[in-house]
């Protein structure tokens, strides 16, 4: 028996992790969506982007809900139907939902995209920024469960562009949120182009219209908002916005953003403090494919992947783009493409991203990624198979390689469809990251972390006191025992038109506890904890005077 | 050999007269090679009024349609040459370039495949069934094509740049570095001023972690004119490259230009 031990435990040693895998229980915990796009032929571009989820606890009872964004009729661009409604759905903190649309107040109007929620009056309630066509409309949460349109308190009107996506940062690190709005091109019904032949028409390629700028908006303390963004040097710059993500790209303690845009060069902001931005993605190397293409840039994250500290970048696209990954090669290094080493730009060659994200599904240590995917609709007959997908997850191999693991990600995870908006949060408290996803014109999944590792894990929910009250910007160190360090940073702002929680997660592998934390608040304070037990939600507030 | 004569007095006596558009055909082809397209297609059209079964002059009609981006008149001309001749190689291959260069590649692939059974040593059946099944997400598949596309060219003694890039690019999206480094050393040795082959060298060498090297071959490319590569993706390079090469003053040249040409 003993001369059989070593082969025991080398199959031990080597034996395969347990599996990501999800359980889509969107239906049976009364999550029931359908996302409606008003498609009626016409062929609308407006009719491809929409899908924007939000994933935020709006009531503080520890559970996170769910805030869907949805379509409206063309040409009018009203909801002249129930089905239009947008939808906030209640988490009852035992794996089943609550349409509280009405009472809170949030059926909207106006044909909405993408939303993003943060605290931006600092009471200590997650509010809601709604963007859309021709109409963005900001939501102040009353704390009493129902929202109360802010536009009217505002000091600038949020321009009436065709907006894509949206975040909350704090760029000026003043301890109040401020906006920023992706907005993707010119559009108007009446006038749009149209594409191919009266027996065959087909939506237009994003060139036959004409780019926008972005938008940033500073928070003036009182509920009303500066438009900034000629100032600030963001608005200097043409683009066909779509997802947005935020990171201290090189460590200066100041916010930087990343703008995916269609079809045109991504942007990267470097945050130069004092309120000024410079664009350097050609500099930096984030810009283009590294051939020099521009791809279809759609969802955007941008989180540390290797361990190293640096946050890195990666950008969905469409079929035969390949997603992009950049490793962050820290300070005026700028960035490595870094798909093709990853074994990331062979497989997702014949994909079509929307949303994406990076997090510790198995909670090993290492950032996993998740894709929702679809193929733009009506282009089956140029495919030869169908535009629906199902999603994709990729498991974090030690930062190194990103292994294909959908398919045994579960037999619900297999299903095709148009997917577009993701939202990522631990909705039962189990400890598992999971996964909202909306998809046009068909209902909404809710993808339930059922990977069966026993690793231990723990999320930081962050109280700024100097800082912003969520601690968005706030970036996370982690040590364990083993020596391994982890990175992460606080952001709602991931993938595509959508809003994951606040709450900073890490996997801690085996380790049942973190030997040392370090908390660098965007008001440039350090926190530390030493041996933090794991498995738990720990709330942390900032130290030290106000 | 009073067979072989008999046989051959047969042959001329059964060969098929000379077409009536022969002439018109011939003329319009001139004209199509000096890219003199208005006047070829008046031409084209006088052969086909005077012989509507000449197939040459079927397919040069499908590839000014082609040149005018008018994809549905150019597969009406195909599809009559090939109904007219199923056999007809050249057409075939030219009814699948109509659906791949509309990207639609499932029927690109059909096209191509019979276009392969018809002409199996075509080096450009080769290359554009192997671009067909890049698309579509079969690389391995791709690469054989690739290499045999060049295997018929240097069977011929006609080996092309054009055909070693597709197969360069895709060996260094595979990460094959050395391979994908011997094919395109090929192609800038078979057309020293093609402007892509030095490109796509460049971003080997600059893979490979030579980025000085691979900033001299981009500045080469940037002052060559012949070929597709574009000004911005050269720039694009050259700013990585200086930058890594320790130069970020000439890579902030670069990027200036960038700019300059996005306003």
């Amino acid at each position: 028996m003993l001369r059989f031990l070593p082969l025991l435990i080398t199959a031990v040693a080597t034996a395969a992790p347990p599996p990501i895998r999800f359980e889509e229980i969107a239906a049976q915990s009364g999550l029931r969506f359908e996302l409606q796009n008003g498609e009626a032929g016409g062929f609308h571009q407006i009719e491809l982007t929409l899908g924007g989820v939000a994933a935020f606890d709006y009531n503080n009872d520890g559970c996170t809900d769910i805030f869907f964004s949805n379509g409206a009729a063309i040409p009018s661009l009203r909801k002249t139907s129930p089905k239009f409604s947008n939808r906030l759905f209640r988490n009852n903190c035992n794996l089943t939902f609550t349409d509280v649309t009405t009472e809170a107040g949030l059926a909207g109007e106006g044909y909405a995209m993408a939303v993003a929620t943060a605290d931006f009056d600092n009471d200590g309630f997650a509010d809601l920024f709604v963007a859309g066509v021709k109409g963005n409309t900001l939501y102040r949460n009353l704390g009493n469960g129902r929202f109360a349109d802010a536009r009217l308190a505002t000091s600038d009107a949020v321009a009436p562009k065709w907006a894509v996506s949206a975040g909350w940062f704090d760029y000026d690190n003043d301890g109040w949120l401020d906006l920023f709005v992706a907005n993707y091109v010119v559009w108007d019904a009446a006038t749009e182009p149209r594409c191919g032949t009266p027996e065959r028409q087909y939506y237009c390629h994003p060139n036959a219209y004409r780019g926008l700028p972005n938008q940033l908006f500073h928070n003036n303390h009182d509920g009303t908002f500066t438009d900034v963004s000629a100032a600030s040097g963001i608005g200097r710059q043409i683009g066909k916005g779509m997802g947005i993500s935020f990171a201290d790209m090189d460590g200066d303690g100041l916010t930087d953003i990343f703008v995916a845009n269609d079809s045109v060069r991504g942007l990267l902001f470097h945050n130069q403090g004092h309120g000024k931005f410079t664009e350097i993605g050609l500099e930096a190397g984030v810009a283009l494919r590294d051939d020099g293409y521009a791809i279809a840039g759609m969802g955007a994250d941008f989180r540390d992947l290797d361990n190293d500290g640096k946050p890195d970048l990666l950008v969905s696209g469409i079929l035969n783009d390949s997603f992009l990954l950049f490793r962050n090669l820290g300070g005026k290094n700028g960035f490595e493409d870094y798909a093709q080493r990853t074994g990331l730009l062979m497989s997702t060659r014949q994909l079509t991203g929307w949303s994406l994200g990076m997090f510790d599904f198995d909670n090993d240590g290492w950032k996993d990624l998740f894709f929702a995917l679809a193929h733009l609709m009506q282009l089956d007959r140029y495919l030869g198979r169908e535009s629906a997908l199902p999603n994709r997850v990729y498991r974090n191999l030690g930062g190194q390689r990103l292994e294909d693991v959908s398919s045994t990600a579960g037999l619900a995870f297999q299903s095709p469809a148009a997917h577009r908006g993701a939202a990522f949060a631990d909705f039962d408290n189990d400890g598992k990251v999971d996964v909202v996803v909306t998809a046009v014109n068909g209902p909404a999944k809710l993808f339930r972390n059922v990977t069966a590792a026993p690793s231990h894990w723990l999320a930081l929910r962050l109280r700024g006191v100097r800082s912003n009250r969520q601690g968005l910007g706030a970036k996370i160190h982690i040590r364990l025992a083993d020596g391994r360090d982890l990175y992460n940073h606080s952001t709602t702002a991931v993938g595509y038109a959508s809003s994951s929680e606040p709450l900073v997660r890490f996997g801690l592998g085996a380790q049942p506890a973190a030997s040392l934390i370090e908390i660098q608040w965007p008001s440039g304070r350090l926190q530390k904890l030493t041996n933090v037990a794991a498995d738990r939600v720990l709330d942390v507030t900032e130290d030290g005077p106000p | 050999m009073k067979l072989l004569l008999a046989a051959f007095i047969a042959t001329l006596l059964h060969a098929a007269p000379p077409s009536p558009g022969q002439p018109s055909y011939e003329k319009a082809n001139a004209l199509f090679v000096a890219q003199k397209f208005a006047a070829a297609l008046a031409a084209v059209e006088e052969a086909l009024l005077l012989d509507p079964t000449l197939i040459p002059a079927l397919t040069l009609q499908a590839k000014l349609a082609m040149a005018a981006n008018r994809f549905d008149l150019a597969n009406r001309s195909l599809e009559r040459a090939l109904a007219l001749d199923p056999q007809a190689a050249y057409a075939q291959f030219l009814y699948g370039m109509t659906a791949y260069m509309n990207n639609e590649m499932k029927e690109a692939l059909t096209r191509f495949r019979k276009a392969r059974e018809l002409s199996p040593k075509d080096p450009r059946v080769a290359l554009y069934l192997g671009l067909s099944t890049e698309s579509v997400g079969t690389p391995a598949d791709a690469l054989a094509l690739y290499q045999e596309a060049i295997r018929f060219e240097r069977a011929a003694g006609r080996p092309q740049a054009d055909t070693l890039l597709p197969g360069a690019r895709l060996l260094l999206l595979l990460g094959r570095l050395e391979e994908c480094e011997a094919w395109l050393r090929e192609a800038v040795k078979l057309s020293p001023s093609l402007r892509d082959a030095h490109f796509e060298l460049a971003r080997l060498l600059l893979k490979k972690g030579d980025p000085a090297q691979a900033a001299a071959e981009a500045e080469l490319a940037l002052t060559l004119s012949a070929g597709t590569a574009l000004d911005p993706a050269i720039h694009y390079l050259l700013i990585r490259a200086w930058t890594q090469a320790g130069k970020p003053d000439r890579a902030a040249l670069h990027a200036a230009v960038m700019r300059a040409e996005e306003k």
